[in-house]
């Protein structure tokens, strides 16, 4: 999937996370700001990833802002934030959170 | 649940209410300068009706940010402005942004993912998003082994470009390996930001080791140094040239391996004489800087204010011993639309 401009979703309450998406070209490169990186932030990122790939995106810079989000919340923010950047958001992908 | 709403701060009282919450916050500065530029401002309401948080955005920076705290979730409401206001940029498209703060809030910021990119003893400067200072310093182009050559920078904002730029770039070039001359990107100015790039680009086509490029958001930009663009009191120009400094010295000369800056001296504007000071005092030792007294035509410093007065003035014959042969070009085919620009109110009497 094409990344045609930045896609952001999430704020930066707690229990969400903030997640920005722009264009990249060294594979998903995540830069993850979190309270809890040092317990987290390999899971935080292996879900970010993942929900990427099976969106269809190999490429991306991912900014992440994380207050305490749930794999639930990161998988769905994540992927509302890749439909808004590859400006697809009139065509939900739901079927990529299961 | 407190709830954002938007504050229309054309509504006297709505403004009243928004300055008084902010006076007992500690903010005070309610000058036209500050507040005309505000775009949008939002409001925290809480349950009762009370306002209990503000926040406001100019460009792409955010201002005017208190929070009344709440005792039962540290930093819930200030959290709740800042991605109110975020959300409203990024609904404007605009997915970077900065924020001048207290250096004590400083730590506020850096939790929400903004990166600081300079503080002085007072003031923090930060920025969120993207494209980043990396991003930008990454399309910056480089010279085969970069680090082992002579290099310089200058930032001008050439308004227009005149000989007097021509030559400090001249003796920039024949000093060093390569240099880059960083324009000012802000468009603020009587010729507009791709009028002053291409004639600096024109003007210094002869210098094979002169990069021209964009100063982007960094380098005396509406966004770091507003003070440039508008008459502020001196505290805040030297606060503001501190920090224009500072990104330079830690982020910008490192990556590109800059070990010197040339600057013009100032005889004129009082602004730009306080950012060669704060620049003297930031920069050196790390950073060679280079003072070089203003070029000459005859007993007449060249300046590019003068040549904006001669615009206006209708003296084209006398502007072409101030400027080269490129700009004259430039200004003779589009005499018309800059009297225009100057009629239609664009000062020129600052930078």
């Amino acid at each position: 999937m094409e990344i045609k401009t930045v896609g952001v979703a999430g704020t930066l309450e707690s229990s969400d996370i903030q997640i920005m998406i722009s264009a990249g070209q060294n594979g998903i490169e995540v830069d993850l700001d979190s309270e809890v990186a040092k317990s987290y932030g390999d899971q935080i990122k292996k879900v970010i990833t993942e929900t990427l790939n099976k969106f269809g995106i190999t490429n991306a810079k991912v900014k992440a802002t994380d207050k305490g989000a749930l794999d639930c919340v990161i998988a769905a923010r994540t992927l509302a934030a890749a439909q808004r950047a590859t400006e697809t958001n009139d065509e939900p992908r739901l079927e990529v959170l299961q | 649940m407190d709830k954002t709403i938007d504050l229309n701060l054309t509504f006297p009282d709505t403004k009243a209410r928004w300055e008084n919450f902010l006076i007992n916050h500690g903010i005070k500065d309610f000058s036209s300068r500050e507040v005309d530029v505000l775009d949008h401002t939002i409001g925290l309401i809480d349950e009762d009706g009370h306002l209990v948080g503000t926040g406001s955005i100019a460009g792409k920076v955010l201002k005017y940010i208190a929070v009344s705290n709440d005792d039962s979730v540290h930093g819930a409401r200030f959290n709740q402005i800042v991605s109110a206001l975020q959300e409203y940029l990024f609904g404007q498209k605009i997915y970077h942004s900065f924020v001048f703060t207290k250096a004590k809030y400083s730590s506020s910021f850096t939790h929400l993912g903004f990166n600081e990119l300079a503080h002085t003893d007072t003031a923090a400067f930060l920025e969120s998003g993207t494209p980043s200072t990396q991003d930008f310093l990454a399309k910056i182009p480089r010279i085969k082994n970069l680090n082992q050559k002579k290099v310089a920078a200058i930032v001008m904002n050439a308004n227009p470009f005149t000989l007097g730029h021509q030559k400090l770039v001249k003796l920039a070039s024949s000093e060093n390996d390569l240099v880059y001359v960083f324009v000012v990107a802000t468009d603020a100015s009587l010729f507009k930001t791709s009028e002053r790039m291409d004639l600096v680009k024109k003007g210094t086509a002869n210098f094979k080791n002169v990069e021209v490029v964009s100063g982007g958001d960094y380098l005396v930009s509406r966004s770091t140094f507003p003070a440039y663009f508008l008459k502020s009191p001196d505290e805040l120009i030297t606060t503001q040239t501190e920090i224009d400094a500072l990104i330079f010295k830690n982020i910008i000369a490192p990556k590109l391996t800059i070990k010197k800056r040339y600057l013009g001296t100032e005889p004129f504007s009082r602004t730009t004489n306080f950012y060669n000071q704060s620049l003297e005092k930031i920069l050196s030792p790390s950073i060679a800087v280079k003072i070089v007294q203003r070029f000459r035509d005859n007993e007449k410093i060249i300046t590019a204010t003068s040549v904006r007065q001669l615009i206006k003035n209708s003296d084209l014959k006398d502007i072409s011993t101030l400027v080269p042969p490129t700009t004259m070009n430039f200004i003779n085919e589009n005499y018309q639309i800059l009297q225009e620009r100057i009629k239609k109110g664009m000062n020129i009497d600052g930078n």
